[in-house]
Parts: C-alpha cells; sequence; structure tokens
C-alpha cells in the first residue's frame, strides 16, 4: 500500500519553521556576541554615540533590528508559501458549537 | 520632585481619554453585531476566523500594559541596558507567524477547534489534555490580568484633575503615622515607646519609613534588630492612605473594557486592540518627537548658561543620555544596568540578556492569546502580510519608547522608586504643559498606554471566559447547555473576572513587568514544546505531551518558589523585586523549563503508544486522505447529535 501523501501546509510550514529558527540563532549570536564584547565591562571615556545612540546599543541592537526587517519582509513576501487552509466540519454551524470539536 | 507639581493634570487630558473610551465602546457595538451572524461560541471568542492581516499584525503579540509601563520603567530605572533586553522583538515578527502560524490555523480548521484547549482535545483526541490545558490558562492569565489593571488606573489617575496623594507624596505621604496607627502595632513595650516620636509625620513609601522607624528605635537606644521589620509591616498596614483617585481610575478602566468586551466578545477585543494599536504606534511617535523637542530646549539652555556653544550642536537623544548619565552614574549607559538603589544590583548579567532573546521569542509562541489569533485568521496570505506589518510597527514601538524613557531621565530625573511605573504618563503629561491643546494631546498621548492595557485584559477576558465556559462548563459540567445559557454565563464570567481583578488591585503590587514576565514565561514554559509537538510530530503521544506540559510548568513553578518563597539565589539579580525566581547558573527559569519540557515530551511519548492513524491522518495527511477521526467519548458533539 503506498504511503499516503504528506499534507502541503505540514511539508512547507516545516520549511519554514526552519528557516525562522536559524535566524532567531543567528540573530541571538550576532547581538548577544557584540554586547558581551562592547556593552559590559566598559569605561564611559571610551564611549561613542552614534546618532545619539551608545555606539554599542547602535551596531549590537540598531543595525541588526533594520537587518532582521528587511529579512523578515522577504521572508514573508518571497519564501512563504500561500495555501489552503481548508474549512471547519460540517456541522459546526448547523449545530451550534457542537459539531466534532466545535 | 518639583517637576510632579510642574505636571499637573487637567480635564483635557480626561476629555481626550473619555473620547477613547467610548469609541472602544462604540467599536464592541459594532463588533456585537457581526458576532450575531454566526453561532454564539464561534463569534463570540473567534470572531467567525475572520481576522484579516492588520488585525492579526498588531494584536497578536504581547504588546501590553508592560509595554507601555514596565517597559518604559526599566529603562528609566536601569538605563540603555534594557535596549538588550528587548532586543528579540527583532525577530518576534518572523517567529510568532512563521513557526507556528499556518498550521495551528490549518489543524483548528480541521478540527473545528475555538480554543487552544480545544486543539490539543481534538489533536490528540483526549479530554483530559484539554482540561489539563486549560487550567493553566485560567492559572497564568490570572496573574497578566492583574498586573494589567494595575497599570489601567494608573493612566486614569494621573489625567485625573487633582491628582491621588500617592503622585504628590511630597505634599501628603502614602503613609500617615497616627497614635491610632500605632496602637494597632503589637510590639514590645520599649519599641512602642521609642515609636512615639514618629505620629503625625508622612512617608513617600516603605523604604522611608523603614528607616525612619530604625532611625527612631536608635535614637531611642532600643535594640529590636528581631521585631524591626514587622514592626515596620505592621505600620504601613495600619497608616497606609486610601488612594481614591486610584480607586476611581481602576472602577472606570474595569467598567469601561469589561463593558465592551461583555459587548461584542473576541471580536470587539480585536477590533478595539487594532484601533488602539493604531493609537499607540500615534501615541508613541508624537510622545517621542515632544521629548527630543523638550530635551532640545533644555539643550539650548544649558549651552547658554554654560557657555559651551558644542552642547547646541549635540544630538537630542545623545545630550540626553549623557545628562541621564550625569544624574545617575556611567551604568547607565551599558549592561548590566544601573542600579538606583545603590545595592549592588546586577539588572542584566550577560546570562540574562541571553535569557530574554528566549523568553520574548517562545513567550509570544507558548502565548493562548496569541495562538487563538492566529486560529482565527482568515488565510495564510494574511499571516504573511502580518509578518511585514508587524515588523514595521515594533520598528517605532521598542527603541522609540526607550529613547522617550531616556530623555525621561533627563527631564524628570528624581522620579522615586517604586513611582517609575509612571514615566510615560508622567512625559505625556510634561511635555505637552504649555502646548496649545496640550492637556489634549497630552490625553492623546496617554491613550496609547491606556489603550495597551485595554486591548490586553479584553482578550484575556475572553481568554479566561472562553476557558471557563467552553472547555470546563461545556466539556465537563453541561455539555447539553443550550446557547442563551452558555451566553449568560460567558458574561457573568466576564463580569466576575472584572470584579475580582478590581479587588485584586485595591493594594496594586509594586513591579507591573514582574507579574507580566511571569505569566509570559510561564505560558512558554508549558505550551511552547506542546504546541510544537501538536503542529509537527506525528509520533508525540497524549502521556508525552501531558509530560511535557507539567515538566515545563513545574520547572517554572519550582523556580519561583526558590527564589521568591524560599529565598534562593540573589536578591540582588534581575528586576527589583520580591516576585522573582531562582536563576540557577544565572539563566532564566524557561531556558531549563523548555530544555526539561522537551525531554519529558519526547521520552515520554517515545516510549508510549502512538496516536490512532485515523487522528495522525486527517492532521498530517494531504486533504484528499481526509479521514473522518474517531468521535472523543463524552465530546459535546455525540451529545448533542
Amino acid at each position: 500500500m503506498p504511503k499516503p501523501a504528506e499534507d502541503p501546509v505540514l511539508t512547507s510550514a516545516r520549511r519554514e519553521a526552519i528557516i525562522v529558527f536559524v535566524t532567531w540563532i543567528i540573530a541571538t549570536a550576532y547581538c548577544i556576541g557584540y554586547c558581551a564584547k562592547y556593552a559590559y565591562g566598559r569605561s564611559i571615556d571610551d564611549l561613542k554615540y552614534v546618532w545619539g545612540f551608545p555606539d554599542w546599543v547602535f551596531w549590537g541592537i540598531i543595525v541588526p533590528w533594520g537587518v532582521c526587517i528587511a529579512f523578515s519582509w522577504i521572508f514573508a513576501s518571497i519564501w512563504m508559501r500561500d495555501e489552503e487552509l481548508g474549512e471547519d466540519p460540517p456541522g459546526t454551524e448547523t449545530v451550534g458549537e457542537f459539531g466534532q470539536g466545535g | 520632585l518639583s517637576v510632579l507639581a510642574a505636571t499637573q493634570p487637567a480635564w483635557g487630558t480626561l476629555i481626550a481619554l473619555g473620547i477613547f473610551i467610548l469609541a472602544s465602546m462604540w467599536i464592541g457595538v459594532l463588533a456585537n453585531r457581526a458576532v450575531r451572524e454566526g453561532s454564539f461560541l464561534k463569534g463570540f471568542f473567534l470572531g467567525n476566523r475572520g481576522l484579516g492581516s492588520w488585525a492579526l499584525a498588531l494584536t497578536a503579540t504581547v504588546q501590553s500594559g508592560g509595554t507601555f509601563m514596565g517597559y518604559p520603567s526599566l529603562v528609566y530605572s536601569h538605563g540603555w541596558s534594557v535596549a538588550l533586553w528587548i532586543a528579540s522583538y527583532m525577530v518576534v515578527p518572523i517567529t510568532g507567524f512563521g513557526i507556528l502560524g499556518k498550521r495551528l490555523a490549518e489543524i483548528s480548521r480541521r478540527c473545528g477547534a475555538i480554543t487552544m484547549p480545544d486543539l490539543f482535545r481534538e489533536r490528540f483526541g483526549s479530554a483530559a489534555l484539554g482540561l489539563v490545558a486549560s487550567l493553566f490558562i485560567l492559572f497564568y492569565m490570572s496573574f497578566m490580568m492583574v498586573a494589567q489593571f494595575k497599570a489601567g488606573a494608573l493612566i486614569m489617575k494621573i489625567s485625573w484633575a487633582g491628582t491621588g496623594n500617592w503622585s504628590e507624596e511630597q505634599k501628603v505621604g502614602r503613609y500617615q503615622i497616627t497614635d491610632a496607627a500605632l496602637s494597632r502595632v503589637s510590639a514590645k513595650q520599649q519599641t512602642a515607646t521609642a515609636l512615639k516620636p514618629l505620629a503625625g509625620q508622612t512617608f513617600a513609601d516603605e523604604r522611608q519609613l523603614s528607616d525612619a522607624v530604625q532611625a527612631a528605635l536608635k535614637s531611642a537606644k532600643v535594640n529590636a534588630d528581631d521585631e524591626a521589620q514587622q514592626v515596620v509591616k505592621q505600620l504601613a498596614s495600619a497608616s497606609e492612605l486610601t488612594d481614591w483617585p486610584y480607586i476611581a481610575g481602576l472602577t472606570i478602566f474595569t467598567v469601561s473594557v469589561v463593558g465592551y468586551t461583555l459587548i461584542g466578545g473576541f471580536l470587539a477585543a480585536v477590533w478595539t486592540d487594532l484601533f488602539q494599536s493604531v493609537m499607540m504606534w500615534f501615541g508613541v511617535v508624537i510622545l517621542l518627537f515632544l521629548s527630543l523637542r523638550a530635551v532640545d530646549s533644555l539643550k539650548q539652555q544649558e549651552a547658554v548658561q554654560k557657555n559651551q556653544p558644542a552642547v547646541a550642536q549635540m544630538n537630542s537623544l545623545e545630550f540626553a543620555s549623557r545628562r541621564a548619565v550625569e544624574k545617575t552614574s556611567p551604568e547607565f549607559a551599558f549592561c548590566p544596568g544601573y542600579d538606583g538603589r545603590h545595592e549592588g544590583r546586577m539588572f542584566l548579567p550577560l546570562g540574562l540578556g541571553f535569557s530574554f532573546f528566549c523568553i520574548w521569542v517562545f513567550a509570544g509562541l507558548g502565548s493562548p492569546a496569541g495562538v487563538v489569533r492566529v486560529m482565527a485568521c482568515s488565510s495564510t496570505t494574511n499571516i504573511r502580510r502580518s509578518i511585514y506589518l508587524l515588523g514595521g510597527y515594533n520598528a517605532f514601538i521598542y527603541m522609540p519608547l526607550a529613547m522617550v524613557c531616556i530623555c525621561g531621565r533627563a527631564l524628570i530625573p528624581d522620579l522615586p522608586v517604586g513611582k517609575t511605573d509612571d514615566i510615560v504618563p508622567m512625559m505625556a503629561m510634561k511635555v505637552t504643559s504649555g502646548l496649545t491643546l496640550g492637556q489634549f494631546i497630552g490625553g492623546l498621548i496617554l491613550a496609547a498606554p491606556f489603550g495597551a492595557v485595554m486591548a490586553t485584559v479584553s482578550c484575556y477576558l475572553v481568554v479566561i471566559a472562553s476557558g471557563l465556559v467552553r472547555d470546563v462548563y461545556q466539556r465537563f459540567l453541561r455539555p447539553a447547555a443550550s446557547q442563551i445559557e452558555l451566553e449568560r454565563l460567558s458574561y457573568f464570567v466576564m463580569i466576575l473576572v472584572g470584579a475580582i481583578a478590581v479587588l485584586a488591585n485595591i493594594r496594586p503590587v509594586d513591579y507591573l513587568q514582574a507579574l507580566v514576565v511571569f505569566s509570559g514565561t510561564g505560558c512558554g514554559a508549558t505550551f511552547c514544546v506542546p504546541l510544537l509537538m501538536l503542529v509537527f510530530w506525528r509520533r508525540a503521544t497524549v502521556p508525552g505531551v501531558f509530560a511535557s506540559m507539567i515538566a515545563g510548568a513545574a520547572t517554572m513553578l519550582a523556580s519561583y518558589v526558590l527564589g521568591g518563597v524560599l529565598g534562593y539565589g540573589s536578591a540582588l539579580f534581575g528586576p527589583a523585586t520580591s516576585f522573582r525566581p531562582y536563576y540557577l547558573l544565572g539563566v532564566d527559569p524557561l531556558i531549563w523549563s523548555l530544555g526539561i519540557s522537551a525531554i519529558a515530551g519526547v521520552g515520554v511519548s517515545l516510549i508510549t503508544r502512538p496516536c490512532d492513524d485515523a487522528l495522525l491522518a486527517k492532521y498530517f495527511n494531504a486533504p484528499e486522505n481526509d479521514a473522518s477521526p474517531p468521535k472523543l467519548a463524552g465530546s459535546p458533539a455525540e451529545v448533542s447529535a
């Protein structure tokens, strides 16, 4: 008996979840790594300001935040696939709330 | 504290807030008409699955009273380190919708789920699993609700003409020591005698009162170390003044938010949330503009007074930052953050900085309120659009709010410890004073935090009511309950929850953000791994998901018992609050909870019998292979059929 086909929404959702998870790891590694080096144990005399922000805030948080927004837009526009979500089981409406599970 | 006197509230502000409340009520009425088009439960608790991208993007994440009260309070108290604390919001738009969104929306349709416990119940064919999920949700949501009501009441109070005595504590004080209050303190004779000179004095907070008690005992040469702390607690309780404007604010806030949620249910919560989110955006942008303008004015004054032309050319935010550092210490500009109490606190050590990169992401994933909204979305196109809408929206909320509070430290440098939750409302009042229609603009800015709080409360009211009515009453107590009975019960539950929240907030908690973090991380610890198992893993079993939920929740609760109740670990680690967890190896308990939850879930699933093939085929196979799932014994579906 042939193996039944996997739900295409599951296939695309899993692929997208992996991309998102990797993005989160990269963002965490960069921000925590940068801030660990430049936001802790510094003297105020060394502090520079970039557009009014302390330098570590600008390069360690503001810039990656901008990159993440750009990436999110690309991800949502190009990589994320539209899928048919289906309908509620028949009878959910006609029997009030007492349809299958609903 | 002269600035407090300078930021006197007035009627224009109240009128603006009143218009905002009326608009929310009107939206509730519109939502009520839409709800009536479908069945009561599906319409009232899920909006008939019709959420568009704007509603989904701007309402499904965790903006709350914490965003506009707790978070700004932390920035004001600890400085730029809070930028790292909030930084993971840069990925929240894609993690919030990109990991679970599509599958949750799909599975909830396949099984007709209306609530998050419905999802667990139907996906795994276990009524008990649904009940446990429901009880956990009710538990965590109750904490979040308590925190939100305090925030709403505070905003109303600050905008009240002739505001309450807590805000003007330099005049009246929070604690007023009378002979009657002293007589209610049970202590040794010599201790009681030593305290008598305190009669007639007033104190702004418990710390001041404690210092005065210690000084009185010392000057009378009374050694009362064993009972001093107890005496302070008793005296504080006996002498605390009733803060009537706060109580009035609490009442008005509760009546309005419970009112419109009662009228329109889930759709009212979502539509008002959307309206309020747009108001928040405008509120923050206007507040940022006016705050930088006020700092610029201060900068020009200082440049002239000190004859330093270079200061006049400085970026306003940099000036505010430098001035905040002058008023506090260099720690304000770095991690782990400024310690305003000078007690050696480490607000954000690196381990906690890393933890918060997990907290906001996984707390968002496991949030029942967010899950329900994703279930209610109308299509995957709207999920995609929500990602870029939310990305842009967050960029104009979190860092601009941090900038406002840095300006706040420069403009209002001496807000007392314990009053820092008020910084955004105080700034709104301060930067609009002297403007044409300033009071009215101040009110519109105040509508931002007020809207955030109202939106959160209305959403949680719906989640709590649906949990009690749908998941407990209808599922277990009266499966054959009529529509009108469920409707009346839903209204009753919402009113009851509102009344309990008012009672719980008459003496409000000190740190709003601590409750918000507990509730959010608790939900993340309990539901994140089970939800991932639910949507992606065929081999997940009922005992496995049970184990995952309970292990995650138990780890989180154990850490709060160890840290907050038994006092293990340093109290000088993380935010200053007695409601704190134990940070094992310096990281937040959510990290440990997620790990233990995953190990328990996977381990137990692998050694127990897999779910029924028909059930798995329904949720994991392509639609053409769809088979009717086995009906659950005792299901309302069966009863009604």
